[in-house]
């Protein structure tokens, strides 16, 4: 163990005493007893318990970080399958998505105004609850709402479809025993809503969450409705604001893997001129792009809407249509023409929102 | 709550000492660094940072409720705009704690509807009221008291008999002119002192859009970003003192000519497209965003118009027809409500019908009682 002890995380004025004493590394320190550490350096019993403590845990996470950090590619898959994905009750998107959204990563859902970017978070949060018996997760999950877009009524409305579709598909005992306790009431009250009303708040909240799915662990699905909203007013100093989304991206993705939730994001759509041609892309800049791990993005195309998989480690690019009805996120009757996924057409039009020009079709 | 003060956010006061040498005194200081930062700012471990974190978030983080405390309290949701096949489709009326918009030409009637709420607004919980005051913020100066009295006396003939009654509702309205965008901005800042003196229960901005487009070239390279910082800003205060005071925020907007390829448009667009141009809301995508629900009122033929549904958390996109009366809005020829659509069409750029030519103008000025 030869790590500089200017790296560990101590109090910087206890480090430069430690440094002026002659103590460079771990292995200087290693053998120490509190006293003689605390006579030798001049700092009181407690520090030298402290800098004692930080340098054992410290060689004890390193071993723990060197087991469980690294995986197998068989173990990983076996994780994911135990994961499960979140359905969206629009099997055509589901299918886009690999089955329905994904838990244990990071999704971000961009749109133009009201496209339905909540009606899909609220959808997503009934969903998740949806027992296991019907092939759902059985969760709870936690709303997130910056901009005082969560509607109670809405979410009653969708639960209560929700309720009603399963009871539909409901034929063996079990499954009617577990509609029971399926009730709309019962969806609400495994609902957390939180409001934010400043970036801050946020930012609060995020640090906090972790304590939150810790004492909560049936929580599969956390959504940030919106996270645009907070961010995009307020700031004189652009570079602050691009850290701190950094900063928070990298808390949700850690919260995401470590307590096996989905998150969600939505992020708005904004203007851009580009070569005299204005343009919708999605909010935050260029490098936010990068925080999720999956971005899907729903826009208009006339009066339809359309959901397209912009981002994905896993799935193939796509475009499908949706609709919004009393029930929430729903297919499309297939009555006219039906598209498919790899429908040219999307292409067309999606000059439109692309940020960047792609010149292969979305079949590959 | 992100100027609290971190010396109430249970940090030692030697620690807030030390961090105030670098002009670190507010939770929103604290949280914005990261905590390698604080570390070295604070002179602390990286555990003790992480806990202090932990302090300051549980200080100023809003509480957790579940959806089910909501719904218990449904009854203080919405506000009745007393058009029942409006109110059917917004699930009981305008949203408690949310921004609602009405966009649409001049002389729609965007004032009229504002001081139609007004109105209900003052009137007894018994009646679909609020019984609370209105803060009435006019950038216009559009507003007539008289005209208020007018809806209020033809709308609730019965009620606003005595005399008294109709001087406690137009008491009960408050109103502010202000005519620069600073002046409303500083306005929305100070309103939670007024919200609750006159124990207001609905706040109206006729209109947001007004100042903002007079004072903002937009063909000025940057003005744009400043623009849509004020209305951000403006969006965010409105939103906290609605949602704190549980009461609805009507704003109104105006209309732009939208400039886009046509190539974005199918043939449904072009049918409107004849000669009255392509309208849209005012104040660009940024804004459609902040809104949360967006009423657009158009004008259709001679006395009626129309009001659609252009963005709302629980209604569907609808077509209702109006016309204006003494008494105010009506709504007309609505019986059959299979008008509206799962479809919609993004709000930003609805198109926006307008008055086409001046027979509209010569109908309108002598309208039925």
């Amino acid at each position: 163990m030869q790590r500089p002890v200017a790296s560990f995380p101590l109090a910087p004025s206890l480090k430069v005493k430690l440094i002026n004493a002659g103590f460079q590394t771990t292995n200087d320190l290693v053998d120490l007893r509190p006293l003689q550490l605390s006579k030798e350096v001049g700092i009181t019993h407690e520090e030298a318990v402290e800098v004692l403590q930080t340098l054992r845990c410290d060689s004890q996470t390193a071993q723990e970080r060197a087991s469980g950090g690294s995986f197998t590619a068989l173990q990983l898959l076996q994780q994911e399958q135990t994961l499960g994905t979140i359905v969206t009750f629009c099997s055509e998107l589901d299918s886009v998505l690999g089955g329905g959204l994904p838990v244990g990563k990071t999704t971000e859902i961009c749109g133009a105004p009201g496209i339905g970017k909540t009606q899909l978070c609220i959808q997503l949060a009934v969903d998740v609850q949806i027992p296991v018996c019907f092939g759902g997760l059985g969760g709870q999950a936690v709303y997130i709402d910056t901009e005082g877009s969560f509607l109670i009524q809405r979410a009653v409305d969708i639960a209560q479809a929700a309720v009603d579709h399963c009871s539909l598909l409901a034929d063996d005992a079990e499954q009617r025993k577990s509609l029971k306790e399926f009730t709309v009431e019962k969806i609400l009250s495994n609902l957390f809503l939180i409001r934010c009303h400043d970036y801050v708040e946020l930012l609060a909240e995020i640090y906090l969450l972790p304590e939150f799915l810790a004492q909560h662990p049936d929580v599969r699905l956390v959504v940030i409705d919106s996270i645009a909203f907070p961010f995009r007013h307020d700031f004189e100093d652009l570079s602050q604001r691009t850290r701190l989304l950094n900063g928070l991206a990298q808390q949700l993705i850690q919260m995401a893997t470590k307590h096996s939730v989905a998150v969600v994001l939505t992020n708005q759509m904004t203007t851009k001129v580009w070569r005299g041609q204005s343009k919708l892309v999605p909010a935050l800049g260029e490098s936010w792009g990068h925080a999720a791990t999956q971005r899907l993005i729903l826009h208009w195309e006339g009066s339809k809407r359309l959901a397209s998989l912009y981002k994905s480690p896993s799935q193939m690019e796509a475009t499908v249509q949706y609709q919004i009805t009393g029930e929430g996120f729903r297919d499309v009757p297939h009555s006219g023409p039906s598209r498919s996924h790899d429908d040219d057409s999307c292409n067309d039009t999606s000059g439109n929102y692309c940020k960047r020009p792609r010149v292969e079709g979305t079949q590959s | 709550m992100a100027s609290k003060k971190l010396r109430r956010a249970g940090v030692s006061t030697e620690i807030c000492d030390r961090l105030k040498r670098h002009h670190i005194d507010t939770c929103q200081d604290f949280l914005s660094l990261t905590p390698i930062e604080i570390m070295r700012l604070a002179g602390l471990s990286y555990d003790k940072v992480l806990e202090m974190l932990r302090t300051v978030s549980k200080a100023c983080s809003p509480p957790v409720t579940t959806a089910l405390e909501w719904w218990r309290r449904k009854e203080e949701l919405c506000f009745s705009t007393s058009l029942p096949a409006l109110d059917r489709l917004l699930h009981g009326g305008l949203p408690r704690g949310t921004l609602t918009e009405v966009t649409g030409p001049s002389g729609c009637g965007k004032t009229q509807f504002c001081m139609m709420l007004s109105v209900l607004a003052t009137l007894p919980k018994n009646m679909g009221g609020l019984d609370g005051g209105v803060i009435y913020i006019d950038t216009e100066s559009a507003f007539s008291a008289e005209r208020l009295v007018e809806i209020a006396q033809s709308r609730f003939p019965d009620y606003f008999s005595v005399k008294q009654r109709v001087v406690q509702m137009a008491e009960r309205v408050r109103l502010f002119r202000e005519l620069t965008c600073l002046d409303v901005l500083n306005r929305l800042e100070r309103l939670e002192e007024d919200i609750i003196s006159c124990r207001a229960g609905l706040i109206i901005l006729d209109s947001v859009a007004s100042v903002v487009r007079k004072e903002f070239d937009t063909s000025l390279p940057g003005n744009l970003t400043l623009r849509s910082n004020l209305l951000g800003k403006e969006a965010a205060t409105l939103k906290y003192l609605s949602q704190e005071f549980r009461i609805p925020v009507v704003l109104t907007n105006q209309i732009t000519t939208h400039v886009s390829e046509k190539a974005a448009w199918n043939d449904l667009e072009a049918d409107l497209e004849d000669d009255s141009g392509r309208v849209t809301a005012a104040l660009g995508n940024t804004w459609s965003h902040s809104v949360n629900t967006r009423l657009i009122v158009q004008y259709l033929d001679g006395q009626r118009r129309q009001m659609i549904i252009a963005k709302s958390p629980v209604a569907p996109f609808a077509v209702l027809n109006y016309t204006i009366h003494r008494d105010g809005f009506r709504l007309e020829g609505n019986d059959d409500l299979e008008t509206f659509s799962n479809e919609g069409t993004d709000p930003g750029l609805q198109p926006i019908r307008v008055r086409t030519g001046l027979h509209c103008h010569l109908t309108q000025a002598t309208p039925k009682a």
